[in-house]
Parts: C-alpha cells; structure tokens; sequence
C-alpha cells in the first residue's frame, strides 16, 4: 500500500549520525552544550512516543485483520483438520461449492444490487436536484419528509411491507427486494445530492435556460456530469449495504434466488454445516465488498462524513 | 471568462421561466416522493394500524385499540426484551471512547496512519453476517477466546460465552464495539481533521501537557462529532443487528439476546403473529424517532437554509 510510505509531517526523518541542532528543529535554537543535550533528549521523547503509538497501532491493526485470516485459514481445512487445528486442504471448498449454489447467488447478488442502485440513482439525482435548485411550493416539507424517512428501521416496516409485496404478488422475483432496498436507500441518496447540487451555482443553471435549454435537460446535460463524484458516493454505499444485508434477502427473495449473503446465514443457521465450508462462503461474500472497498475507499468516507453535514 | 464580469444572473420569482422551473422540479421530485410513499411512509401507518390488532397474516384480523400497548408493556417477555436493548447501551460508551483514542493515535501522523486508517476501517465493508459466523468460532466452547487464554497460560479460565443468557449478550456486545471502531475512527477523524492547528499552538505556548490539550481544547470541539457518532452507534445497537443475533444466536440462549429489532422478526415470521410483530415495531420506531431527532436537528443547524 502507497499510504505506508508516505511521509508525514510529524515522523521527522531520522537521519542517523546527523549533527544536533541541525536547522529545521522546531524547538530550542541552543548554541551551548546543555541546550543541544536538551534539544537531543526532545527529540529522543518524539521518537519514543512515535514508536509507542506505532506499535499501538500495529495491536490494533492485528485485532481489526484477525478475522480474514482466521477466515482465509480455516477455510483450507477439512472438519478433522479444523478440530485439530493442524493440516490444509481443500476440503473446505470443495464442500462449499456441493452445499451452496455459489455462482448462481453471486448473480443473484449481482443483479439485486445493480437494480436498486439504478433505481436509487434514478430517483435520488433527480429529487435531489429539483431540491436544491428547482424550488417549488412545499418542497422545502417534502425533501423533510423524505429525509426523515432515514429514521424509519426496517423492522418497523418489515410486517405491512411484507403484506403489501405479497399482495401485489412481488416476492416470486426479485422485483419486491429491490423495491424495498431502492426506498430503503433513497432518502440518504437524495439527502446527499442534494447537498451536492446546493454546490453548484444557480448562475451555470440559469445560464443554460437562457441559452434555450430546459430545466429537465440543464439536469441532464449540465448537472448531472458535474455530480459524477457524488454518483460514484452513492452507488458505492449502496453497495456495500444491499450486497451486506440478511433480512430484506431473506425475507422477500425467492429460495432459487437468493443472495450469496442470504444464502451463507441460512446454510450456518442451519448449524450442520462444517465450520471451514462456512468459512470459505464468508470469504467467498466478502471479497466484492473488500474489493470495492480498496477502491473506492475514499468515496465511502466521504459518504459517511457528508452524512456528518461536513 | 469575461461572464464574471457580468452582473449575476437573477433568477425571477415569477413569469414563465420560474412557472417552467417549479413545474420542473415538481416533476423530477415525483419518483422519490412515490417510492418513499408507497415503501416507507404508508407501511409505517399500516404498523400502526396493524398493531392495534390480533392477526395472524391470514384470517381477518381482530381489533384490539390502542389497549395492546398497555398489555404489550405488562408483559415480562416484553420487558425482559427491553432490558437487552437497555443493557446494550452500556456498550454505546465503549464503541465511542475505544474509535476516539484509536483517531487520536491516527490524528499524530506517524509512519504509515494512512495504511493503518484503511485497515481499520476494512471491517465496515464486510457483512454482519461474516463478522458474526467468526464471533462465533471466537466465542465458542473451543474457540479462539479460549485457546489465547490456554495459550497464555491462563488456561483455567474456561469462558463459556454463549452459553447462558447476560455472557451471550455480552458476547454480541462485544461484537458490536469491534464491528463500530471503523465508522466511529474515520467520524473521530474527519472532526480532528477540522481543528485549528493555531489553537493547538497557542495551547502548547501556553504550557498545556499534551494531555490537557486533549481534554480542555480537543475534546469540547469535537462534542458535535461525538454526538453524532452517539446517534449513529444507538441506531446500529437498536436496528442493524439482526444478521448478528440471528448467526450468532438466534435470540437465545433462553431471551438471552433477543433485543427488540429481533423480536419483531420472532413474533411476526417465526411466530406468524403480525398484530404483535407490527407493534414491537412501532416501539422500535417511537425510540428510533426520538434519538434521531438530535441527528436531524445537527444536518439542519449545518444546513442553513431554511426549509
């Protein structure tokens, strides 16, 4: 990783050997022998506690990765091989792929969080321009309205939701969970476009009218372009969630079509399967996710602080 | 350019060009507001109405009013289901205060935070099922919590966590603080990375140990973000722990870890009680709603527009 390297501000660069007092030392320009012991001893303290944090760090480091590899390790045992703690093989995988239809619910996956991201960017670029730029008579209570849907938990819904989607006959397709995963992500969405496009100035929105552009295709042609950014925000977090998520899956997807996430709960609740199939399957659901995290990390954060208001 | 030389452009109140621009973003706004009605809104009405009565999600459903509630808050289980939401708020200071110390070992910029940073966070991307099918094994009677206790030789102590009902809610408590470092670091973060370095210098010229700088000048400015990652770990506690319970522990043992979010699955799913499963869920929400007024009140306060 590049960020290891990088240099910072505070890790003065230790050059062994070097003369005391050299010049950029923030502290005491001393000339005499006990101003530059003090000087030294200074720096020593700086450099002791940049090693205790260091290591700190590291601790922490060891306790935020363990889960991977014990993952990554168990998953290349048999049962006897686990319960021993000794010996690799494949047996793990190869187990995992007779009793979980791997492949096809990384489709599933796939497709449910491809659709109801759509969805999400459909619905959220264009309320979150209209609110921000295209200001009509009560919008101010309907972006509150919608935004406040934020508070609204899942299981709070999840009864009536689950009448409404059967009665309307959704939850043989994938149709009803991607419904459901769509309204559950717009309200964030939207909030956050909206926050975006406050950014950018009425003049270039006007501008285009004047030019003979109308309102709808000022959004197309001049806003949406500009807000590329926030998109790849969005679609990233809605990822994350949706590829993540148990109880929408679980409940409003067909048994032939669900999600590898769903799929691994249901198989490790069953509690007859071995510990290194599961173990494989959790590697197996969590490698996209780290993936798109490595990527995109920095849209991820940028998500969560504008959620911050920053 | 030479437009900036130009006057502002004004945009007109009224006339065609504004009429042509109300009716624009009405326009635009109608998928969302459709899609949030019909899938939030109207839903959380029909949990109101819905848990006001006794039904199974097949037969006609009987109305009870609003005297369910009343029964609802006389019956043990109900209260023993509260008891665990209460209990895992103990854990809401130490999902705080670990991420807080863990930003500010981050905040001094030694070798290599930026790597240490995305590490950290790593766990957010990964799904509570994963993080709770390892707790698992970390917990379990020959699992890895009681193999680093052989392995330091404090082999007598055998834990046995999820075996009965507090250690197990421990158990997913624990799971919980570990699972909220990363959201919480990077909130922590984001707030120090805000400081005014000038004020830190001024703290410093005037004598402050690197701990009252903390203390006095850090920690008050970053009261905002603290209470925002307050809001976000009770809202995790109280409604994203469903995968958790569910692989972990399936609500047991006995009620041991059954909170309220899981409660209303039980009752509604496993149960087919839909009256009371709606109900449980409209406790849930009132909570949600009055922890969460504080987040509305900080994106509103930053907001500064009124609307």
């Amino acid at each position: 990783m590049t960020a290891a390297s990088a240099p910072s501000a505070r890790s003065a660069p230790s050059a062994p050997g070097s003369t005391p007092g050299a010049p950029g030392s923030p502290g005491t320009p001393g000339t005499h022998g006990p101003a530059v012991s003090r000087w030294q001893s200074a720096r020593f303290r700086r450099r002791v506690f940049a090693t205790v944090i260091f290591a700190a760090m590291v601790v922490i480091a060891i306790v935020m990765l363990y889960p991977f590899w014990y993952m990554g390790d168990n998953s290349f045992r048999s049962q006897g091989q686990f319960d021993q703690q000794s010996g690799h093989s494949l047996a793990g995988w190869t187990q995992l792929f007779q009793t979980l239809p791997v492949v096809r619910e990384l489709a599933s996956s796939t497709i449910v969080c491809a659709a109801a991201i759509a969805v999400i960017l459909l619905v959220a670029t264009t309320a979150g321009f209209a609110f921000a730029k295209l200001r009509y008579r009560g919008s101010g209570l309907v972006f509150l309205l919608i935004i406040a849907a934020m508070m609204v938990p899942l299981q709070s819904i999840i009864i009536p939701e689950y009448v409404n989607l059967a009665r309307f006959n959704l939850m043989s397709s994938y149709t009803g969970a991607i419904l459901v995963y769509a309204a559950l992500g717009a309200p964030f969405a939207t909030f956050l476009m909206a926050t975006y496009y406050r950014g950018i100035s009425d003049e270039l929105i006007e501008a285009a009218v004047m030019d003979g552009l109308s309102y709808e295709r000022t959004f197309l042609r001049i806003a949406l372009p500009l807000s590329l950014p926030a998109i790849a925000t969005v679609t990233v977090l809605q990822f994350i969630q949706i590829w993540d998520d148990l109880l929408v899956g679980y409940l409003f997807l067909p048994t032939n079509d669900r999600t590898i996430t769903v799929g691994l709960a249901v198989l490790s609740s069953g509690r007859t399967t071995g510990i290194p199939p599961l173990m494989a399957g959790s590697l197996v659901s969590a490698i996209p996710a780290i993936i798109v995290y490595l990527i995109f990390q920095r849209y991820l954060i940028r998500g969560l602080t504008l959620g911050m208001g920053k | 350019m030479s437009l900036t030389a130009d006057p502002p452009v004004r945009r007109p109140r009224r006339g065609r060009l504004a009429r042509r621009r109300r009716l624009a973003g009405f326009l635009l706004s109608v998928p969302a507001i459709v899609l949030v009605a019909a899938l939030l809104w109207t839903p959380i009405v029909q949990a109101v109405r819905y848990s006001m009565t006794s039904w199974n999600g097949y037969s006609a459903p009987v109305w009870i009013g609003p005297s369910a509630y009343a029964s609802a808050f006389g019956d043990p289980i109900v209260r023993r289901v509260l008891e665990n939401n209460a209990l895992l708020l103990l854990a809401v200071p130490f999902a705080i205060g670990i991420p807080l110390i863990i930003a500010a070992l981050l905040h001094e910029h030694v070798r290599g935070w930026r790597f240490f940073r995305s590490v950290y966070f790593l766990p957010t991307a990964i799904s509570w099922v994963v993080i709770g099918m390892v707790a698992l094994q970390f917990f379990a009677d020959r699992g890895i919590l009681n193999q680093l206790l052989a392995d330091v030789g404090l082999g007598s102590i055998h834990t046995d966590f999820l075996a009965s009902e507090y250690s197990a809610l421990a158990a997913l408590a624990i799971t919980f603080i570990w699972s909220m470092i990363g959201t919480n670091t990077i909130i922590f973060l984001t707030g120090m990375a805000t400081l005014d370095p000038t004020l830190i210098e001024a703290a410093r010229v005037d004598g402050l140990s690197r701990r009252q700088i903390f203390y006095r000048v850090e920690l008050p400015l970053l009261t905002r973000f603290i209470q925002f990652s307050f809001v976000i770990t009770v809202i995790s506690a109280f409604s994203a722990l469903f995968s958790l319970i569910f692989v972990m522990t399936g609500g047991g043992p006995g009620l041991g870890t059954t909170t309220l979010e899981f409660f209303v699955y039980q009752a509604g799913f496993a149960q087919g009680q839909f009256g009371t499963g709606a109900l449980y869920g409209v406790i849930l929400f009132v909570i949600m709603i009055i922890v969460g007024i504080g987040q509305l009140r900080l994106i509103r306060s930053e907001d500064g527009e009124g609307w």
